[in-house]
């Protein structure tokens, strides 16, 4: 029972990385639809085209990052023994992940599909790329927030 | 500085000027052409245009088809870039005018026609050559499928193992007068082909049961009447003969688009140049003798286009007049070197309707600011510079708004590196991870400022203060804006208001926690009270009756919870800094991690570090940019800016493929 707290809080950082990773794969692909559609039309696209597809992408990266950070709170990166968490600490742990795990997969969905529509938006008005990464970008925001906010939870959760 | 000062031209000229003064205005590229209310039209220019038209048709159809037959020498980001060849206007037109692009473009589409012929005739070859592959062993000649003799003939056929069977019974009544050849087949397929020769009496009844057993006829033409292995003979030889035909046809192509490429991109130019010129007198008055163009310069490049309008002879008179009430002038923004770089984030929004504030050098600070933040790392601001200091070294004749785009990222770069440094930020923790880098962490401790990964509250805190001081910034453009137009209600009521309110409430809140001395906190409050009952009136004072002013104050009130949000929303200066940072301290914690590997880890560290911190870098400047952006379009010109200006786009020598020297006509 004593590894339990270690358990909890590798659930969280694996869930981090996961559903927000999912979220990101999910977002990319619809961009990447809406993308490829457009570039049969004019190949020439692809260099816009992919800077918007990679939007959504970002989640997957601050769900990647808190594990990272849980990872290294934990000690057990690089082959080292990991400190000693109590179930307590674990579930804290636990908990600071699941603003990124969660916002992350939702946001990178509908990031995804914002994306998508920007992307059909620079196909038929290609002068307007400034405000086609804004649209997506909007959406981003909550993500950040939720990965403010679990750098913020996890700051506070002492370990020791 | 901001908007540049326009004037509305009318030049009235004879005639016989015509062509020198639409080059004149062409090569000043000041001008913008405004088109005539109304229907006036001077059809003269018509027949020119529709020359122009012509040969720009004849370019695309040659663009299109010679297109994928040339690897352009030239590489398109090259050509971005500004590495184009160089011709004057005289040579280009010389260029032009030696080709025909007519005769050219109907030499290449007779070309492309005998190449579809030919591509038509090889694909109906390779499937005569595979139906007879099927019947390879039939012993007699094709001639008795194709017209058959006076009492016989044959007939080809696919069908399953099982139906030729039960074909095969079926015809058994009439073996006497039918003959049932099947071919050999592998044992793996399913389908079989047949040949059915029968007496022509029978003809009917054969076919009958050819169909009711599910056979697909197979039709040979008729030409093919040898055996299978002579007709089989014939088209290999054909085959060869039309794929060496197509072979020389593409070389041929290939020889044309190599040769004529250059020429036609040159010519491509020289009639757009044309075109937009032609379609600027298109847009002009005219009577018998006198032509009328109207349109916007800018004030400082008039003595300029007058000068040279005098070196161009007498028949010309310009008319000068300021901008009125109804006319809706272009957007030209005007800005010091420093400032002109942002001036593409303006226009990405939308430029402000002219006479209103120009928001660039407002803005440009800020996102300097904001960028680095975002970014917050001294390596990558290291590459950036090298990457832009490379570009600038190889290619000398970048254009001005790909220069500006550049510009705006080495700005950008050098924000990054000033908060990287203050920050403590090389390459993630670089400098901490790896022994070898241990000489500069004295360096790097005494500079470090702020610490976002011990200390992130301090960050975040200077976050939001930057974030306040943005928006209130925007506050008071907003209330000089309003000034400057005599809305003094306005600018007290919507915007100094809530500047009293929100600052007074913040410094209320910094009193209370102690940061300030508590005198500070009664002013404090004074400033939000009364910012707060002006809110309260102004909301409230077009309503009638007290219930629904008081519904208005209050609803006023309540939309300050928005400034809770907008200023919130710059934590994600906090929230980025921070994610490059431990992004980059990820990759060298795997970089670590790889180098620990026996014999090649030094290799795969090299690798990892080195390829991780790329990504990380395109990642990251994509979010910094993204992120500094919306805070100035969503934050910050909610508080005072609209856009819904136009671009001022003046008539211009614009040419694609070379870049036109700037002497000579």
């Amino acid at each position: 029972m004593e590894l339990l707290g270690l358990t909890f809080a590798l659930f969280g950082a694996a869930l981090s990385t996961l559903l927000a990773g999912i979220g990101s794969a999910m977002g990319i692909g619809i961009a990447g639809e809406s993308a490829a559609g457009v570039m049969t039309e004019d190949p020439d696209k692809f260099g816009s085209c992919l800077v918007l597809q990679a939007l959504p992408g970002t989640q997957g990266i601050y769900g990647l990052l808190i594990t990272f950070v849980v990872l290294s709170k934990l000690g057990v990166l690089g082959g080292g023994a990991a400190v000693a968490v109590n179930w307590n600490q674990g579930l804290q742990i636990f908990a600071s992940c699941m603003p990124i795990a969660t916002v992350g997969w939702i946001s990178a969905i509908y990031q995804g599909k914002a994306s998508a529509a920007a992307i059909q938006m620079i196909s038929r008005k290609p002068e307007a790329m400034g405000k086609a990464i804004v649209l997506p970008a909007m959406v981003e925001t909550y993500a950040v927030l939720a990965l403010l906010t679990s750098i913020l939870m996890l700051m506070g959760v002492s370990l020791g | 500085m901001g908007v540049a000062e326009l004037k509305k031209a009318e030049l009235y000229y004879h005639k016989s000027v015509r062509d020198d003064v639409a080059k004149i205005l062409q090569s000043s590229g000041a001008c913008q052409i405004i088109e005539p209310s109304g229907d006036a039209r001077w059809t003269d220019v018509d027949s020119l245009l529709t020359a122009c038209g012509e040969q720009e048709t004849h370019i695309r159809y040659l663009f299109r088809s010679l297109g994928n037959h040339y690897t352009d020498p030239i590489s398109s980001i090259d050509r971005m870039l500004g590495e184009k060849p160089r011709l004057s206007l005289k040579e280009l037109a010389q260029a032009a005018q030696k080709t025909d692009l007519k005769e050219l473009a109907s030499s290449v589409k007779m070309a492309e026609t005998t190449l579809n012929e030919l591509r038509l005739e090889i694909s109906q070859l390779k499937a005569n050559a595979g139906i007879l592959s099927r019947i390879a062993d039939f012993p007699c000649s094709l001639d008795v499928l194709g017209n058959g003799t006076r009492t016989l003939k044959g007939v080809m056929a696919t069908l399953t193992v099982d139906q030729a069977t039960a074909l095969a019974g079926d015809l058994l009544p009439w073996a006497t007068g039918t003959e049932l050849f099947t071919a050999a087949r592998n044992p793996k397929d399913k389908e079989v082909c047949i040949v059915v020769m029968y007496a022509r009496a029978h003809e009917q009844k054969i076919l009958e049961l050819c169909v009711l057993n599910g056979a697909t006829f197979v039709e040979l033409p008729p030409h093919i009447s040898g055996t299978v292995p002579e007709e089989s003979a014939k088209i290999t030889a054909r085959l060869a003969e039309c794929e060496r035909e197509e072979a020389e046809i593409l070389r041929g192509l290939d020889r044309t688009a190599e040769e004529w490429m250059p020429v036609v991109q040159q010519a491509s130019d020289h009639w757009g140049i044309l075109h937009d010129r032609y379609r600027a007198l298109a847009a002009s008055d005219a009577t018998d003798s006198v032509i009328l163009t109207r349109f916007w310069i800018p004030t400082e490049a008039l003595p300029g286009l007058q000068k040279r309008l005098e070196l161009a002879g007498s028949n010309t008179a310009l008319v000068v007049s300021d901008p009125t009430e109804e006319d809706a002038p272009p957007t030209l923004l005007r800005n010091v070197f420093a400032v002109q770089p942002f001036e593409i984030l303006t226009g990405l929004y939308s430029p402000p309707p002219y006479g209103d504030v120009d928001p660039t050098p407002l803005l440009a600070p800020f996102f300097f600011l904001f960028f680095g933040m975002c970014l917050g790392d001294a390596g990558y601001a290291i590459v950036m510079m090298a990457a832009i200091w490379m570009l600038f070294r190889k290619y000398r004749r970048i254009p001005q708004t790909v220069k500006d785009f550049i510009l705006l990222f080495a700005f950008g770069a050098i924000s990054t590196l000033l908060y990287g440094i203050v920050s403590g930020s090389f390459f993630g923790d670089f400098i901490d991870a790896f022994p070898f880098m241990a000489f500069l962490r004295s360096t790097k401790d005494a500079l470090m400022l702020v610490d976002p990964m011990k200390n992130p509250m301090q960050v975040l805190g200077i976050s939001l203060f930057l974030g306040l001081a943005h928006l209130m910034f925007g506050l008071a453009v907003g209330a000089y804006d309003h000034i400057r137009r005599g809305r003094y209600v306005e600018a007290a009521g919507d915007k100094i208001s809530w500047i009293f309110f929100i600052v007074g409430l913040a410094l209320y809140c910094a009193g209370l926690s102690g940061a300030l001395p508590s005198f500070l906190s009664v002013i404090a409050l004074m400033m939000a009270a009364v910012g707060g009952l002006v809110i309260f009136w102004y909301a409230g004072r077009e309503k009638k009756g007290i219930f629904s002013k008081l519904i208005s104050g209050f609803l006023a009130i309540y939309g300050s919870t928005s400034y809770l949000g907008d200023v919130l929303s710059y934590s994600r200066l906090l929230a980025l800094g921070f994610g490059s940072a431990v992004i980059g301290m990820v990759i060298n914690l795997l970089g670590g991690m790889a180098a620990g590997i026996p014999f090649v880890g030094w290799l795969i560290a090299i690798v990892v570090i080195v390829g991780g911190h790329l990504f990380g870098l395109a990642i990251n400047i994509l979010g910094a940019f993204v992120h500094s952006l919306r805070l100035q379009y969503v934050e910050f010109f909610g508080k005072f800016y609209g856009g819904g200006g136009t671009p001022f786009s003046p008539l211009n020598i614009s040419a694609r493929y070379v870049e036109i020297a700037e002497s000579g006509e």
